[in-house]
């Protein structure tokens, strides 16, 4: 079933473009990344989606219902995290997670529970009593995935949710957004950490200056986007099959490197097909021990630059 | 609990944790007090050789007179300072955003804030008022208890429509400052329509001569001051709310 779809959705500020045309369809149960430069309108479609911003032109859906600005209806079924989550600075953590509770017409004892359950998720439970004024960035961004999970949403819409979080606060927040799509949570989510998004969305979106790029699986994208390379590792010198393969008209380059007895090749093919055939064939009447066979698929990062990068004026 | 009251439960929380509720109540009290101090001791204040001789005996009507006016123009600086910020900032800050992306109304959110601010300011005007009075009755003797009561009243229905027209402007406009000007230009452009021979009957800048003709227990009603001073406030907020919702957060 559709989690989240918008067909044509365009949002002009003047004459300025933020999304143009934006069609997506995300299944349920998926971590969706949603990537792109600075301004390039990631943020303007996730407040549509929120329903804190209109669209010019074009419409989108949200668990079956029509986004509307500020519908009430929509908003008890989604989670929101803007990029700075924003508090008052007044409040304590766990005030703050109370006000979201009521807000949401959760009960005292239901809040006080989730409370618990949300601060010891995102390891705040220590300084639950602390004004939010003396959290640190990473902590305010805890707190903003916590309030954004009391409702139990549907869907979950993230900008850049583990921007000021350090290594371990970023470990631990994508194990937390695995759990969650486990639970059977939708979670739409912008980043510019695309090692993170590599890591636990199995489908993307490439977004830039307003346009979808490229919507794909994970796998198929870096598959589409291979290079055609094979890496080959020997557990002796391997001169005489390298020699071998630059012989080879499918070959179009052999890269060689040695450490101690071990030679590792990564060969580029011309014809990636002949070359799916004929390498093992040759590896195997080479006589040399292989240690490795792979092929190389290039990182979501390479990916988006050669998408994106190459767009640049 | 509806939304209404669960932010409007936040909001007053805020203005005492801030201590903005301690600051106007102590700001109305001292006026409140500072009114007949002054005006009784206002001979002793202004060295014997000056104009101290030109300075009438003050009464009590001039006592109850000179409250109503630093309630109209005291309170009408605080009640901007105090509520330009209520909104502008929130939408500055990005607090607006994280709590409208939760089933909230744009018209519980921004009534809830001028009722906090209303309930704020109503705290503080009954604490400056018994004060007043009570400084008066000892220092001029008893201005007229239900007089006075309503004089109070007829102003702060006025300082609440300065905070509706200040709540107003800080939905339209991203910065406190510039809500505060505006405010501050409207107002001033309001208390001078009630000098107006067409308008005085009906602007809300006439609630304070009204009070003052109530206080000195003189003049007539001006019924159509309160019935529009009243509609005015609800005609503002409800204009707040439909600019404020079509706002981008």
């Amino acid at each position: 079933m559709t989690a989240i779809r918008c067909q044509g959705l365009t949002k002009r500020y003047g004459s300025i473009v933020a999304l143009d045309n934006l069609d997506l369809t995300i299944e349920e149960k998926v971590i969706f990344g949603f990537l792109g430069p600075n301004g390039a309108g990631k943020t303007t479609a996730l407040k549509i989606f929120a329903g804190l911003s209109r669209s010019t032109s074009g419409k989108a859906w949200v668990v079956g219902e029509e986004v509307v600005s500020h519908s009430r209806s929509l908003q008890s079924k989604i989670g929101y995290l803007p990029e700075e989550p924003a508090f008052y600075n007044w409040m304590t953590g766990r005030e703050y997670l109370t006000f979201v509770g009521q807000i949401f017409g959760l009960s005292s004892r239901d809040i006080v529970k989730r409370c618990n359950e949300l601060l010891e998720l995102v390891d705040l439970s220590r300084d639950a009593s602390r004004r939010v004024s003396g959290y640190s960035r990473g902590m305010r961004q805890r707190l903003g995935i916590a309030q954004a999970l009391m409702n139990k949403p549907s869907v979950l819409f993230l900008d850049e949710p583990c921007s000021a979080l350090d290594p371990l606060g970023r470990a631990e927040v994508l194990e937390t957004l695995v759990r969650l799509k486990e639970q059977a949570t939708t979670i739409f989510m912008s980043s510019h950490i695309l090692a993170d998004v590599e890591r636990v969305c199995g489908t993307v979106g490439i977004i830039d200056r307003g346009r979808l790029v490229v919507e794909s699986g994970v796998e198929e994208l870096l598959q589409r986007f291979a290079h055609h390379v094979f890496e080959i590792e020997f557990e002796e010198p391997a001169a005489s099959f390298v020699r071998l393969l630059e012989s080879m008209p499918w070959v179009e380059r052999v890269a060689v490197e040695e450490a101690g007895n071990v030679s590792r090749l990564m060969v580029r093919a011309r014809d990636e097909t002949r070359a799916k055939l004929e390498l093992p064939r040759m590896i195997a009447e080479s006589g040399l021990t292989l240690r490795q066979y792979q092929m190389v698929l290039p990182t979501l990062e390479e990916v988006f630059i050669e998408l994106v990068g190459n767009r640049k004026d | 609990m509806s939304s209404f009251f669960v932010l409007f439960r936040k909001e007053f929380k805020g203005q005492l944790r801030t201590y903005r509720l301690l600051i106007v109540v102590a700001v109305f009290f001292v006026f409140g007090l500072g009114t007949p101090l002054l005006l009784k001791y206002l001979h002793a204040l202004v060295p014997a050789d000056s104009v101290a001789t030109s300075i009438p005996e003050f009464t009590t009507a001039d006592v109850v007179k000179s409250y109503i006016s630093s309630l109209g123009q005291l309170g009408l600086i605080a009640a901007i300072l105090v509520a330009m910020g209520s909104i502008a900032s929130e939408r500055e800050s990005g607090t607006a955003a994280m709590t409208l992306s939760k089933p909230v109304g744009c018209g519980s959110f921004i009534l809830a804030k001028l009722a906090a601010l209303a309930v704020t300011f109503g705290v503080a005007i009954a604490v400056g008022a018994v004060g007043c009075y009570l400084y008066t009755v000892v220092l001029f003797g008893n201005p007229g208890g239900f007089h006075f009561f309503v004089a109070t009243l007829l102003g702060a229905l006025y300082l609440l429509f300065c905070l509706a027209v200040t709540v107003m402007y800080s939905g339209f406009v991203k910065s406190p400052i510039a809500a505060g000007g505006l405010s501050l230009v409207t107002l001033a452009a309001i208390a001078g329509t009630a000098g107006l021979p067409g308008m005085k009957d009906y602007s809300p800048g006439a609630l304070l001569s009204w009070a003052d003709n109530v206080a000195s227990a003189g003049g007539p009603n001006s019924w159509w001051v309160l019935i529009v001073s009243v509609a005015l406030v609800i005609i503002t907020t409800v204009i707040g709310w439909q600019v404020f919702k079509r706002k981008e957060l």
